[in-house]
């Protein structure tokens, strides 16, 4: 599969040959570094002065391989399809070799982080339970009334939030049971299947 | 292989292949380990500079040290909660391939807290809308606009109570006459002879 790169993405990255390839590496570098980290305007400012070009082309560039870099680990192409795309852009050979170590050593990461980014749904934190007996109410005296309480905590991102459910034992060991068979429903043929072709 | 300090379960696989990692260290050291694993457990802070003071005789990695501190916690605790006494303790952990010396140790520093652990978790079990605290006024109404004479004593209870969900405090009041309040109090009082005769 080969990439495509829009005329104004070509643009940006057409900066990236007018530098030396070292000052290449240390944008490949500082464009991983936004991707695990979040941008920092600043660094823009520094760079553009010490290689005298405007601040705005040195962020296109950067911003420009970090697209490149996302769009390739994202599509996960190989090593001859991220060639191919990037020779588009007319670098020199030096520089296509370099974009094509930056983009196989980060990969894996880059794919980690892209993993985070899908919604999710709040999911299991903490249970804490609770075994009582109810023995007597104001209606009734003389009761032997068993009830587990459950306080599922679960968490969403950053939020975290908890629910309180109670339970009597006949019901908590219907729902054990139907978990298990959940459970086990991995290890039946129809799932080992499935899971043997995705792999 | 059942172990009664898991519950009568099975030894979980990661603390089985962290006793080799305490092993690594010599007794002394673990016992004082114990110490501040058993301080943590009671929420008076742990040092951390001098866990890892006693593990770098040991050239313990940071992974080790975190391993051997869940290890040490997760023996401590489980024992205090199914109330196992140190002598089984210390055979069960013996069983478990840890060096009698260690055991010895681990044994005695649970023997000296096991109350103290025991009293600790049961302030941390599961507990609803705690009651926080209770104030009260009795007023006497005049008149009002509805009836020139009134002339009737009212109580006001503020009550505040922890939510079940949140764990904020949530405040409550309530204007209560006097018939009401006198069949309140003998409802509770009656409940409280209930829990007395309990106890």
């Amino acid at each position: 599969m080969l990439l495509v790169l829009s005329e104004e993405h070509k643009e940006h990255l057409g900066f990236l040959s007018e530098v030396d390839p070292a000052v290449v590496g240390e944008f490949g570098r500082i464009a991983v570094e936004f991707l695990k980290k979040g941008s920092n305007p600043k660094i823009y400012e520094g760079a553009a002065r010490k290689l005298n070009v405007s601040s705005e082309s040195v962020q296109h560039g950067v911003e420009g391989l970090m697209y490149l870099l996302t769009e390739s680990s994202k599509l996960m192409i190989s090593e001859v399809d991220f060639q191919d795309s990037v020779l588009v852009l007319g670098f020199s050979e030096e520089l296509n070799q370099l974009l094509l170590q930056l983009y196989l050593e980060n990969r894996k990461e880059i794919r980690q982080i892209l993993g985070k980014l899908a919604p999710s749904l709040p999911h299991y934190h903490n249970l804490e339970w609770r075994l009582d007996v109810q023995l007597a109410s104001r209606a009734l005296r003389h009761q032997v009334k068993p009830t587990v309480t459950l306080k599922l905590h679960l968490e969403d991102g950053a939020k975290r939030s908890a629910r309180v459910l109670q339970t009597d034992p006949a019901t908590l060991q219907h729902l054990i049971h139907e978990l298990e068979r959940a459970l086990a429903e991995l290890k039946s043929s129809h799932c080992r299947r499935i899971l043997r072709n995705i792999k | 292989m059942r172990f009664r300090f898991c519950g009568d379960l099975d030894c979980p696989d990661w603390v089985l292949a962290e006793m080799s990692t305490l092993a690594r260290m010599s007794s002394v050291k673990m016992k004082l380990l114990c110490v501040q694993v058993i301080k943590d457990l009671l929420d008076e802070g742990i040092d951390y500079d001098k866990v890892s003071k006693l593990t770098s005789d040991a050239k313990f990695e940071s992974g080790d040290i975190k391993a051997s501190i869940a290890v040490l916690s997760f023996i401590l605790s489980s024992a205090a909660k199914h109330d196992v006494d140190s002598d089984s303790l210390s055979s069960e952990l013996q069983q478990l391939g840890l060096p009698k010396e260690h055991t010895t140790g681990l044994c005695k520093s649970y023997e000296d807290k096991h109350s103290a652990l025991q009293e600790k978790l049961r302030e941390i079990s599961l507990r609803l809308g705690r009651l926080e605290a209770v104030n009260w006024r009795v007023d006497y109404t005049l008149s009002s606009s509805e009836l020139k004479q009134v002339n009737e004593p009212t109580v006001q209870l503020k009550l505040q109570a922890q939510d079940p969900e949140t764990d904020s405090t949530q405040t409550t009041v309530v204007t209560i006459t006097a018939d009401k309040f006198r069949v309140l109090l003998t409802e509770l009082k009656q409940a409280q002879t209930m829990m007395n005769a309990l106890q």
